[in-house]
């Protein structure tokens, strides 16, 4: 896996290296998604996971 | 990595963000159900205690609300029997106006009869000052003649005073001649007879003696006060007594003294006693006359 761009039968293709980057990216969205519902959960019925 | 990873990677990416600002905008804009619980909650034991609240004013108001009706019943009563009352005053009062009403017409007609009488009188007064005015002058015009007159008569009296003179100097001729010619014919034994003239001798003008009745009033003395030398006769003004006459008193064929009227009522009247004597006093029943 190179970081730079891999020349594959004369296509330009990007590296494995920006998948795994465009994959955290992914994660850190759905990580701030759960942390803001949870936030939000905590703070309007002070549980996250019971039914007030 | 084979293209078929990248592409889900990128799918997942994808999807993975699209789904998280979904969810972050549905928790974002969702609603606090717990808050508005809450603030149902809150407004439900609000509305609850207003109810109460409410309640207890109710009662106070209906309690309130009762006394009231109770106070303003009873003052209905009382105005009702008040207004039976003026009912009643009403009544009387306009029976009372009816009756001013008549009294005054009555005192109306009244007054038009008196204002009326007042013009007849006044007109009768004018007629009788006109009256008096012509009476006053013809009184002039009948003084001054009588002052005329009286002058005329003076002059006349002093003409008939010295035709009286004349005449006695007439007379005293006339008894000297007499006694001449009585002393001239006495020897011859003759004496003068009155000649009667040819012309009837005038007599002088004298005033007539008025003729007198007696008065002939009798009567009885009532009371007598020596004391004061007054007593009261038995006969007033309706006898025709009058002040100053003189009445005397007897006592059978007895002179007892006379009485002076001072004072007349109709049936009685008092006078002084004058000419009282010490042996014979005036006494009630003894007879009193004008004339004796």
């Amino acid at each position: 896996m190179s970081p730079n761009g891999q020349t594959r039968g004369g296509k330009v293709t990007a590296s494995d290296n920006l998948y795994t980057v465009i994959l955290a990216l992914a994660f850190c969205v759905v990580l701030a998604t759960a942390v803001f519902v949870a936030y939000k959960c905590h703070f309007q019925y002070d549980t996250i996971f019971e039914i007030p | 990595m084979s293209t078929l990873t990248k592409i889900l990677i990128v799918l997942l990416t994808i999807s993975s963000i699209f789904l998280c600002g979904i969810v972050v905008t549905y928790v974002a804009n969702a609603d606090n159900y717990r808050q508005m619980y809450d603030d149902q909650i809150d407004e439900l034991n609000s509305t609850k205690a207003d109810a109460q609240n409410d309640r207890t004013l109710f009662k106070k108001e209906s309690e309130k609300y009762a006394r009231l009706e109770d106070k303003l019943r009873s003052e209905i009563a009382s105005l009702t029997r008040k207004f039976g009352d003026l009912k009643a005053t009403l009544k009387i009062v306009e029976a009372e106006k009816d009756d001013a009403l008549r009294r005054v017409n009555s005192w109306a007609a009244i007054v038009r009869d008196f204002y009326e009488t007042t013009d007849e009188h006044t007109q009768l007064l004018k007629n009788t000052l006109a009256e008096k005015i012509r009476l006053e002058a013809e009184k002039e015009k009948n003084l001054k003649e009588l002052n005329e007159l009286t002058t005329s008569l003076e002059q006349k009296m002093a003409v008939i005073v010295m035709l009286d003179e004349k005449t006695k100097l007439l007379l005293e001729e006339k008894s000297e001649l007499q006694d001449r010619l009585d002393k001239l014919l006495q020897p011859i034994g003759k004496r003068a007879v009155a000649t009667t003239p040819v012309t009837p001798e005038r007599a002088i003008a004298r005033p007539i003696i008025p003729e007198t009745r007696d008065i002939e009033l009798k009567g009885l003395i009532k009371a007598v006060d020596l004391k004061n030398s007054m007593a009261s006769i038995s006969i007033g003004t309706a006898a025709g007594v009058k002040a100053g006459m003189k009445f005397h008193v007897t006592r059978g064929d007895d002179f007892i003294c006379d009485i002076r009227i001072i004072d007349v009522d109709a049936e009685e009247a008092v006078g002084v006693l004058e000419l009282i004597q010490k042996q014979k006093q005036p006494k009630a029943g003894d007879n009193i006359s004008t004339n004796l």
